[in-house]
């Protein structure tokens, strides 16, 4: 593994980085971008290290009036310390906190995971739930907007073009009528720890103070080449009672949501349990 | 004429505190921090176990948190503190309390795993130290035995089992609390 380093220390450094290489990869945390390096090294390439960029857009979170900001170099660590993360979007808490280990978090970012684009990518699982918005800059300085569920295209493919960078992305708040919050990430590996999921859902359903679902994110991880939501799942529940929701029902959003579902074999499972599994635990929502 | 090859990397140099010491270095871009500080500063004492963040042996702290050196870039170590298993040593040459608990708990066999376990582990104690020692409080924001067991999940043991490790952790903390309680 060689190649050379970049660092640049502010934003416009980083976007004249952008325009004079040619052969480069960001680097984040590092994770992903070693282990993939030591596998497959590229020949004269630059890292473009995002490391020491010092801009609090880039690498802090922040409440804004009518969502939340995260920074695309906030890692899983500080997304576990942040109170209002754990209160508010329990769904990217739990994602961030079963991440890797105890030392992965510390330097995963959640720009590295979602631009990674793997199929099983915790964090970015949880952020299609909360129909998040991605916000790049490119080059030329400029920024645009894209929804969370246009950014994946396929295995490790997103919509960024080569001179663009994740800046950060939104949240919308939780709405003003919601009263309690069914927002949860399962994720189903071989064991507990270190483990790439198997299949995983992430939900986040905000329910009003009659009981009716008034808001529903629901996205599934390791079970398509790309993380996906599954909209027909979300629109199923919008309107509904959950006190009122019968077994029938929650049989159906269950394979409403599997009806998304297009696993593979691998070494981890087979595409036949990855189905029973997401099935099982799509079932199990209101429980 | 033969055409010379560039060399495709250049050399970035480095400054860090090691251990409390401040140290410089010239290294290539692609340098790891594990490899920089069991070959250049010969400090044997951080394990590379399976160079793929799995393991947990080549744990070191950075500013206090606990990251694998073999998934960090050593260029990323400029201008941070670093601590390795050899800076718990105590000023009188003694072990470090972490590594004291270990060993009276019998949680060390082959050793392999030991000194990222004790770098672990002494990360855990910066989080609780960083909490207000306030009485009631203290014993709260103690870590719990699954807060314990989730904290280390990350650091794989081939010979233990784990139990006494855990141990180790609880009744280091555990001291603590005694030590609160009684205004040590
Ligand atoms: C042992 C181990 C266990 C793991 N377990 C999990 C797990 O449980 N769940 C999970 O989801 N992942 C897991 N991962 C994968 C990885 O740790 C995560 O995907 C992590 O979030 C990647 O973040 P990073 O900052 O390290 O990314 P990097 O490695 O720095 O970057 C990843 C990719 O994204 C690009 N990139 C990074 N930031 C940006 C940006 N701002 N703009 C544009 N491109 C960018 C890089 O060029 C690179 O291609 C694991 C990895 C290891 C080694
Ligand atoms: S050697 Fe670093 S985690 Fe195994
Ligand atoms: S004591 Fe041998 S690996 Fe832990």
């Amino acid at each position: 593994m060689e190649f050379n380093i970049v660092n640049p220390k502010t934003k416009s450094e980083l976007l004249r980085a952008i325009r004079k290489e040619t052969t480069f990869r960001f680097g984040a945390g590092c994770t992903d971008l070693l282990m993939e390096l030591k596998k497959k090294p590229v020949e004269n390439l630059v890292v473009i290290n995002l490391s020491f960029v010092v801009d609090s857009r880039f690498t802090g979170l922040k409440k804004l009036a009518k969502s939340f900001w995260l920074g695309a170099m906030t890692t899983a660590h500080t997304m576990v310390m942040n109170e209002q993360i754990k209160n508010d979007f329990n769904v990217l808490y739990e994602s961030a906190h079963n991440l890797a280990s105890t030392q992965i978090r510390q330097v995963a970012t959640m720009g590295g995971n979602l631009c990674t684009a793997s199929p099983s990518g915790d964090i970015a699982c949880a952020l299609m739930a909360l129909d998040a918005s991605c916000h790049l800059l490119n080059d030329a300085g400029v920024n645009s907007v894209v929804n969370i569920h246009d950014f994946f295209l396929g295995v490790r493919k997103t919509i960024l073009k080569k001179n663009e960078v994740l800046y950060g992305l939104t949240i919308p708040t939780n709405k003003k009528q919601t009263k309690t919050v069914y927002s949860k990430f399962i994720k189903i590996g071989t064991r507990r720890s270190m483990e790439c999921s198997v299949v995983s859902l992430a939900y986040h359903i905000q329910v009003n103070e009659e009981g009716v679902i008034i808001g529903a994110g629901i996205a599934i991880g390791a079970s398509a080449p790309t993380v996906r939501s599954a909209l027909s799942a979300s629109g199923f529940l919008i309107g509904k009672n959950i006190h009122l929701i019968t077994e029938k029902e929650k049989e159906e959003l269950a394979c409403k949501i599997v009806s998304y579902a297009e696993p593979i074999t691998d070494l981890r499972a087979t595409a036949w349990y990855r189905k029973e599994v997401l099935l099982n635990i799509s079932k199990s929502i209101f429980e | 004429m033969k055409k010379e090859k560039k060399p495709n990397e250049s050399l970035h140099h480095i400054t860090f505190s090691l251990n409390g010491k401040r140290v410089s270095c010239s290294i290539k871009a692609s340098t790891l921090l594990l490899d920089l500080i069991r070959d250049t500063f010969e400090l044997k004492g951080t394990k590379p176990g399976c160079y793929e963040g799995e393991c947990g042996a080549c744990t070191v702290l950075i500013n206090d948190a606990p990251v694998n050196s073999c998934l960090f870039l050593a260029v990323n170590a400029n201008g941070k503190n670093i601590t390795t298993i050899e800076g718990l040593l105590q000023h009188d040459g003694s072990l470090h309390p972490v590594q004291e608990s270990l060993v009276a708990s019998g949680a060390v066999q082959c050793g392999f795993c030991s000194s990222g376990m004790a770098m672990t582990i002494k990360a855990l104690t910066h989080q609780h130290e960083s909490v207000p020692h306030l009485t009631g409080a203290i014993k709260k924001a103690l870590p719990s035995r699954e807060e314990i067991k989730k904290y280390l999940e990350g650091n794989l043991c081939r010979c233990t089992g784990y139990v006494k490790i855990i141990d180790a952790a609880e009744k280091l903390f555990a001291l603590d609390i005694e030590k609160n309680e009684k205004g040590i």
